[in-house]
């Protein structure tokens, strides 16, 4: 591959960003990160990036407010979304697929599952 | 004056219940009179007096009933003064009765105990007790003056009294006075005593009712409060725990350096318990969900014998480290609304714990099968079985075999979970088992 793909971390946590955004990195993976929902959709609209990995709980705006501003977008709709959150009930995980998202995880993940699940969205593109 | 309050008001809507019953009631005497009439016009036998008596009830009752709706009272004192006056009325008319049908011959008198009964039952209040007494005065007043307008002549004589000199017919006179003044009034005692006992008790019974209905809801809120905690505790704990899990992972992978093999064997305990850890905290939730049956289940018709087969094939590795092997019997069509997850969650309990209790070279036996419209499924064992006087702890709270067993290590929430889950898809779980001969776990599911 001659260009890394770029990964959109949208993450309120600092150091759960930091630690994915390692993980990424070791895995040949180009990362991008946001601390709000807000910085998160606009940095997706500018960077266009080939994957973003996405939390719930967000300041500004949550995380199935930004999936849903971008499935519905004919220019964005492509980017796949990987919901990675501590909520697991039912009722979210359901608003989740609703809102779009291509796949929804919970936290504690694990980071072979994470990186499977990365690069089969990858592949499908 | 009594301020209103709700006890008052409760009162007042009894009281208003006993006036149109009362009415009900004189109509539908006015009915029979009626009715008697009609059979004495055919068959030509002499009434007397009788129909008038009829007209009478069957107009001041009409009277009454009309006062009564036009007024729209609710003031207590107006409703038990006007329940008194009719009944008074109702006095009236037996002494009526009374008087044409023999005076001091006649049967009739006891249809004044009839009247104190009416008046006074069941009902206890300050007001509405007098009117019990009252009637018994009334009726007393009422007869005994009968009696004495007879004994004067002013009333005439007939049957056996007509016989009677003055002076035997004053001692049966006054004879009668006496019994009639007692007996009203001991009467009227009485019923007055049990409708404040019956008062009481009722009172006592609405009042722990009210204090029931208040600790309800309390309870109610601290439930869903607790729901709620639960829910955001685990929440909260599952951020710090994927951060940790993670950064342990990332340095078990050697990504932020070189790390030596004792390290990793650390590094992968480490991670290992976190991973125990995130499993407390879903049983938790689940507990939590479950016992407020606030779960949510995601029901879809599924194969239920198709999904015991997977649980076998999960669990057939475990068994044979253990020299054994789970037998799995299904027939036909088990199809059922299930959640698939949770059910196959509760077989994998179910048969785990087979192998967990049953000795090596033991027997599991899975069986699933219709039983009429439900779906049946049984796991049977060779183990050690339970105690009768354990059977029915089974499915409890933190409840543990053998807490010794280093095999077992668990919270004992296991079943508790599993009996939760079935029975909020309508199921049954029951277990059945004998010492030394093994154990048979057996749920039901209703059948689609």
């Amino acid at each position: 591959m001659a260009d890394k793909t770029r990964i959109l971390i949208v993450e309120d946590e600092a150091e759960m960003a930091q630690a994915i955004r390692l993980r990424l990195e070791a895995n040949g993976y180009e990362v991008l990160t946001a601390a709000d929902g807000a910085e998160g959709l606009n940095r997706a609209r500018a960077e266009k990036p080939g994957l973003i990995i996405l939390d719930v709980m967000l300041p500004k705006m949550d995380g199935f407010k930004v999936s849903r501003m971008l499935k519905f977008d004919e220019n964005f709709k492509d980017i796949p979304i990987i919901m990675l959150t501590a909520k697991t009930q039912k009722v979210d995980v359901a608003m989740g697929l609703e809102a779009g998202v291509n796949v929804y995880m919970t936290k504690p993940f694990k980071a072979e599952e994470l990186l499977r699940t990365i690069s089969g969205l990858l592949a499908k593109k | 004056m009594i301020a209103p309050n709700s006890d008052d008001q409760l009162l007042v809507r009894e009281i208003k219940d006993k006036i149109i019953w009362e009415v009900k009631l004189r109509y539908a005497i006015v009915g029979l009179g009626l009715l008697l009439i009609l059979f004495s016009m055919i068959s030509r036998f002499h009434l007397g007096i009788f129909p008038s008596l009829v007209i009478f009830i069957g107009a001041y009752n009409t009277a009454a009933f009309a006062i009564y709706l036009m007024s729209k009272q609710t003031r207590l004192w107006w409703l038990v003064s006007f329940r008194l006056f009719s009944q008074l009325f109702d006095v009236v008319t037996i002494t009526y009765l009374i008087y044409f049908t023999g005076s001091l011959e006649s049967p009739f008198w006891f249809l004044y105990l009839v009247m104190i009964i009416i008046s006074g039952y069941g009902i206890y209040s300050f007001y509405a007790s007098l009117n019990v007494f009252l009637i018994a005065f009334f009726s007393n007043f009422f007869y005994l003056g009968l009696l004495f307008l007879t004994y004067l002549g002013i009333i005439p004589t007939y049957g056996a009294t007509f016989t009677l000199t003055p002076q035997q017919m004053l001692y049966s006179i006054l004879n009668k006075a006496v019994f009639t003044t007692v007996s009203f009034f001991l009467f009227a005692a009485t019923i007055y005593y049990f409708s404040k006992l019956l008062t009481q008790h009722r009172q006592e019974l609405v009042q722990k009712n009210k204090e029931l209905v208040v600790a309800l809801d309390e309870l109610r809120e601290t439930d869903r409060l607790k729901d709620e905690f639960v829910s955001s505790a685990s929440h909260e704990l599952r951020t710090p725990l994927a951060i940790i899990r993670e950064n342990i992972s990332l340095i078990e992978d050697g990504i932020i350096g070189a790390v030596n093999e004792k390290q990793r064997g650390l590094l992968a305990s480490s991670r290992e318990n976190v991973d125990r850890l995130a499993n407390i905290i879903n049983t938790l939730l689940d507990l939590s969900r479950i016992e407020s049956r606030s779960f949510d289940l995601d029901r879809q018709p599924a194969d239920v014998g198709e999904l015991a087969g997977k649980a076998v094939a999960l669990l057939q590795d475990k068994a044979r480290q253990k020299q054994m092997t789970i037998d799995h019997k299904t027939a036909g069509n088990l199809v059922a609304l299930i959640d698939q997850e949770q059910v196959l969650r509760v077989m994998i309990n179910l048969i785990d714990n087979a192998i967990k209790y049953t000795p090596e070279n033991g027997e599991i036996a899975v069986t699933t099968e219709r039983i009429g419209n439900d779906v049946m499924v049984a796991v049977q064992d060779t183990g050690k079985g339970i105690a009768e006087k354990d059977l029915h702890r089974v499915f409890g709270r933190f409840m543990r075999f053998n807490a010794k067993d280093e095999e077992s290590k668990g919270w004992g929430l296991g079943l508790f979970i599993c009996k939760g889950l079935i029975e909020m898809h309508g199921g049954k779980i029951w277990v059945e088992s004998r010492v030394g001969r093994g154990s048979r776990f057996i749920f039901t599911l209703p059948g689609g």
